[in-house]
């Protein structure tokens, strides 16, 4: 097969994938069954076998973010408990030209481990396959690039148990709205395996579960500094929403700033991935119904756990999910520990009392 | 006094080197076990730079003409964007015209428009940056396009010729022919001299609104040629590519000797600048700072280096 028809069949695949409706459950990129992160683990007789070995780990990030810190904490704990140093730690800001340059800067410290979010599928193939080359065990976080075969190529896929995020997200929204009524749903509109599969998980649970409520209104976004006017278009044309669904934090932040300055207390919305403004709103009663969050922290220690594993050669699952986890106003102290291993805001937790 | 300000000039020129000797002294000693002097390593600092000493050849003109252009960063996608779509569906010299091209073209609006309808070219290249972005958004459709053409890849990306990484020869060859056009011809002088006092250059018989014209051009015809050097790198083109290439050229190009306020210029000194940029990027990961702290202290040093550079002589 020359390199283009594999490429094509690669990104055709994933393709593909994003195109189909969300599945019953979360499934990998080639179709893998899910195994949970609890059962990934290192016992103390592997550990001890880690331990002195001078083993080194990179951490090669597609951003900065809270859940980034919490992934880079769980990992970081994990490594250290094994004895392994956490070398570098970077950022690509979502460039794939520069997470190219930092997988390539990253090799100079030789490191044994690599744990990542993948940026892009076709050229992520390229950056990841030097790394590959010379020996290293990949692990990557949510997303595959393209043609990487399991396990020559990489240790697993860990992310997120997406299905159940999106499903979770129309749940708490369902229960706020009593079930019924007219959903307004801002989709992340760009192909990106993550937000694909939560978005349409939601929208699938609203149509198959949830017969007397309605998505009358559906918005793609891709730049979240637009959420605000998106949503303001979307109110005006439907003023009689009951909920929106936004498809993550940073966006749901401009969707309460629309309806804040509509006077608009009556619509709810729910969101993905835990942040402070949209929490405080929750808590002080506002439009905010719940956050469907992930554990971050557990991701960051299962990659650790199967980078290790790797190097051990034991043999570790294609496809590894955490699971998802709902915030409401009831849980949200404990919400926060879950998912990110730290307090919540001060102002949150003011708010509370 | 009128002895000291040559001199002066000098020593400021000089300061780049001696920044960038400093700071690669300093990560020598600080990184000496973790693999910064390794050829690989050294190797991948000036691959990872091209594209940005390339845009930044063309923005020394574009600088020392006293105009900016912001939207080279954009064109930098359209043209990678224009080049695969073309090499989808025609032999890859066609992508390579239709990259160079667009770049051209989007310099060409831009140059047209600071010409003829004398606007500011911050204001216009600041406007021609959104709707170039936006085109290669809508082209693209937020997709990365594979670029499977092997001579390609081979020519722009990660091949060599006569064991030297065909990426540094590009760059070499920009810088050159740059340094060549802009020291030695009378276009060059002439774009000194426009920078430095337009009035006096039209006045002088300097044809003013056609040599702003061509600075933006050439300036587009960098960003396509960087748009080249990124889809043959990554065999894939994207509406991301050149966005965080801004700032980081611009920075290089004035902490190597360009006055932002037109009138002076160095090539050598950007790609110094340039080198430096991406010595204090690779530098900073292999010392295993934290992302926030790679970004503060090298804007701090960013900071320092262009305090000293830019600083005008006392007139």
């Amino acid at each position: 097969m020359t390199f283009a028809t594999r490429n094509l069949l690669a990104s055709l695949s994933v393709l593909a994938l994003l195109g189909l409706p969300a599945a019953a459950q979360t499934v990998g990129p080639s179709g893998e069954a899910a195994t949970p992160s609890a059962g990934i683990t290192v016992d103390d007789a592997q550990a001890a076998e880690l331990q002195g070995k001078g083993l080194k780990a990179a951490l090669l990030w597609h951003d900065q973010a809270d859940f980034v810190n919490a992934v880079t904490a769980g990992a970081t704990d994990e490594f250290t408990r094994l004895g392994i140093e956490v070398v570098a730690t970077t950022s690509a800001g979502f460039d794939s030209a520069k997470q190219l340059a930092d997988v390539e800067t990253t090799l100079a410290l030789d490191p044994d481990i690599i744990l990542s979010l993948p940026l892009d599928p076709v050229a992520s193939a390229v950056a990841f396959k030097k790394a590959s080359e010379a020996g290293v065990k990949l692990v990557f976080l949510s997303n595959l690039p393209a043609d990487y075969k399991h396990p020559a190529d990489y240790g697993a896929i860990v992310t997120d148990d997406l299905f159940q995020m999106g499903k979770q997200a129309a749940d708490v929204l369902a229960t706020a709205m009593g079930g019924k009524g007219k959903v307004g749903w801002i989709y992340h509109d760009a192909a990106y395996y993550v937000t694909n599969q939560r978005d349409n998980a939601f929208k699938t649970t609203i149509e198959t579960s949830y017969p007397d409520m309605q998505i009358v209104a559906e918005a793609g976004i891709s730049d979240p500094a637009r959420a605000e006017e998106i949503a303001n278009a979307m109110l005006l044309q439907n003023p009689d929403l009951g909920g929106i669904y936004v498809t993550w934090a940073g966006p749901a932040e401009g969707v309460l700033a629309a309806l804040r300055a509509n006077g608009n207390t009556t619509t709810k919305i729910v969101t993905l991935d835990l942040s402070e403004p949209i929490a405080l709103d929750m808590v002080k009663g506002g439009n905010v119904a719940g956050i469907v969050a992930d554990e971050a922290y557990e991701l960051g220690r299962a990659m650790a756990a199967v980078g290790a594993r790797a190097v051990l050669g034991i043999e570790n699952p294609p496809f590894i999910v955490a699971p998802a986890l709902s915030v409401t106003k009831d849980n949200v102290a404990e919400g926060w520990q879950t998912s990110l291993r730290k307090d919540a805001p001060a102002s949150v937790l003011d708010a509370l009392k | 006094m009128t002895l000291t300000l040559p001199s002066r000039a000098a020593l400021q020129g000089l300061i780049v080197y001696a920044g960038f000797i400093l700071i690669f002294l300093f990560f020598s000693v600080m990184l000496w076990d973790r693999g910064f002097l390794s050829a690989q390593n050294l190797t991948n600092i000036v691959l990872q730079t091209a594209p940005a000493t390339v845009l930044a050849v063309g923005l020394v003109f574009v600088l020392a003409a006293g105009e900016i252009d912001l939207s080279f960063g954009a064109a930098v996608a359209l043209a990678a964007i224009v080049a695969a779509m073309v090499m989808r569906a025609h032999p890859w010299p066609a992508g390579v015209l239709a990259g160079l091209a667009t770049g051209m073209a989007v310099g060409l609006v831009n140059g047209a428009i600071v010409a003829y309808a004398r606007l500011p070219s911050f204001l216009v290249t600041l406007a021609t940056m959104g709707v170039v972005a936006g085109l290669a958004r809508e082209l693209s459709n937020l997709q990365s396009i594979p670029v499977t053409a092997e001579p390609f890849i081979a020519i722009f990306g990660g091949g060599k010729a006569f064991g030297i990484p065909s990426l540094v020869l590009w760059t070499v060859a920009a810088l050159v022919i740059g340094h060549l056009v802009f020291r030695e011809t009378r276009y060059g002088a002439h774009v000194l001299a426009t920078g430095d006092n337009p009035r006096a250059a039209l006045v002088s018989g300097i044809k003013v609104a056609r040599l702003r014209l061509s600075v933006l051009v050439l300036s587009g015809f960098c960003a396509g040629l960087a748009g080249l050097l990124y889809s043959g790198r990554l065999q894939a083109a994207r509406y991301t590519l050149g966005e965080s290439d801004l700032m980081t050229v611009i920075a290089a190009v004035i902490v190597g000797g360009t006055a932002l306020t037109g009138g002076r210029g160095t090539i050598p000194g950007a790609l110094v600048g340039s080198l430096m940029m991406g010595m204090l990027s690779n530098g900073l990961i292999l010392m295993g700072l934290s992302v926030s702290w790679q970004m503060i202290i090298k804007g701090l040093i960013v900071l320092a280096a262009v305090a000293v550079s830019l600083r005008e002589p006392n007139r």
